[in-house]
């Protein structure tokens, strides 16, 4: 990155727009640079079915979904296809190669139409001492 | 949590790990990509996050070109802890102004690794500002770029006011074993504030 890049310490968006930012719809404004427009396969919406949807949540094909994958379109093909292994919608999202925007409200919708089983993660746990001890031994059998 | 996401799971009996996930944040070109990479198991993965009008509007205009702006990478790996759990690592998007992301990331977080340039600090008071208003543990590492430091650890500590319980420990961003270290470094400050 270019050393003039402005400092942060200048600017603390997060501070000071915080509720503004949750309100942000789909980039409406013509951009001269974007080669596509990732809101297009959502049918232009930029929230989910389920706009509490995580992005580390697990998603897996259902057997209706796997039954299904030939009538699916192309992008909705591809998750199902993808998620006969479990991963996150970040995951999806980056394999992919869909704005992780769009890997919401597409993974989402498969979900709503049965065609993808989703995991929620069970976020309180996160401090929880038996877990984050059994982090701890995953990461020290790294060699 | 009520959903409308209530497909059924697939009947052959399998159930996706459950996630957890470490938030690795600092400034641009600290090394967070690097981490990311050093650590997970797939390749590294980057996923885009555009801009919204709203968040344009508070870009600072004309100091960042118009092309760099439209985009930005969100870093993101994954290290499977055992058959039943596995850890996400999600790099914050380097620009400020991806706050309601950093939300999203941070929710539900065991921690955050807040990545730091020695001769750069002041690009990481943003993410030590933001996870001590969120309370999620950190721990600040001071990525060795050239193996030596620039600044004395005590210094560095008296710089970034840090609270005298959150660890600052160096490492290299390109090691494996450095940002695992790193890493439970994290998670042992995460545990001692869990059973305190």
């Amino acid at each position: 990155m270019p050393d003039d890049e402005p400092s942060p310490s200048e600017m603390r968006p997060y501070l000071t727009a915080h509720g503004h930012l949750d309100d942000a719809g789909p980039d409406t404004e013509a951009d001269p640079v974007s080669r596509l427009r990732p809101y297009l396969l959502t049918a232009g919406r930029a929230e989910p079915v389920d706009e509490t949807l995580e992005i580390e949540a697990q998603v897996m094909a259902t057997d209706a979904g796997t039954l299904a994958t030939q009538r699916l379109p192309f992008e909705h093909r591809d998750i199902v296809r993808l998620c006969m292994v479990s991963m996150s919608v970040a995951e999806v999202a980056a394999r992919l190669g869909l704005h992780i925007g769009v890997a919401r409200v597409l993974v989402a919708d498969l979900a709503d139409l049965g065609y993808l089983y989703v995991e929620r993660p069970n976020l309180p746990n996160s401090q929880d001492p038996s877990l984050i001890e059994r982090v701890i031994r995953g990461l020290e059998a790294i060699r | 949590m009520d959903s409308k996401l209530s497909a059924e799971p697939p009947a052959n009996g399998r159930r996706p790990p459950v996630p957890v996930k470490i938030v690795i944040a600092g400034g641009f070109g600290v090394g967070k990509t690097t981490a990311v990479s050093a650590i997970s198991e797939i390749t590294p993965l980057t996923t885009e996050a555009a801009i919204t009008s709203v968040a344009a509007e508070i870009d600072r205009t004309g100091e960042v070109p118009a092309k760099v702006s439209t985009t930005v990478a969100l870093d993101f790996g994954c290290i499977t802890i055992d058959d039943d759990l596995k850890l996400y690592l999600f790099g914050t998007p380097g620009q400020d102004r991806f706050g309601f992301m950093w939300r999203d990331l941070s929710h539900g977080a065991l921690g955050a690794l807040v990545i730091v340039d020695a001769r750069r600090i002041d690009d990481c008071y943003p993410a030590v500002d933001y996870f001590e208003r969120m309370e999620l543990p950190f721990v600040v590492a001071v990525n060795m770029f050239d193996g030596e430091l620039v600044h004395d650890l005590l210094d560095l500590r008296w710089a970034l006011a840090i609270a005298d319980e959150t660890p600052l420990i160096t490492f290299d961003a390109r090691e494996r074993l450095s940002v695992r270290d790193a890493l439970i470094s994290l998670l042992r400050h995460a545990l001692e504030r869990a059973t305190a």
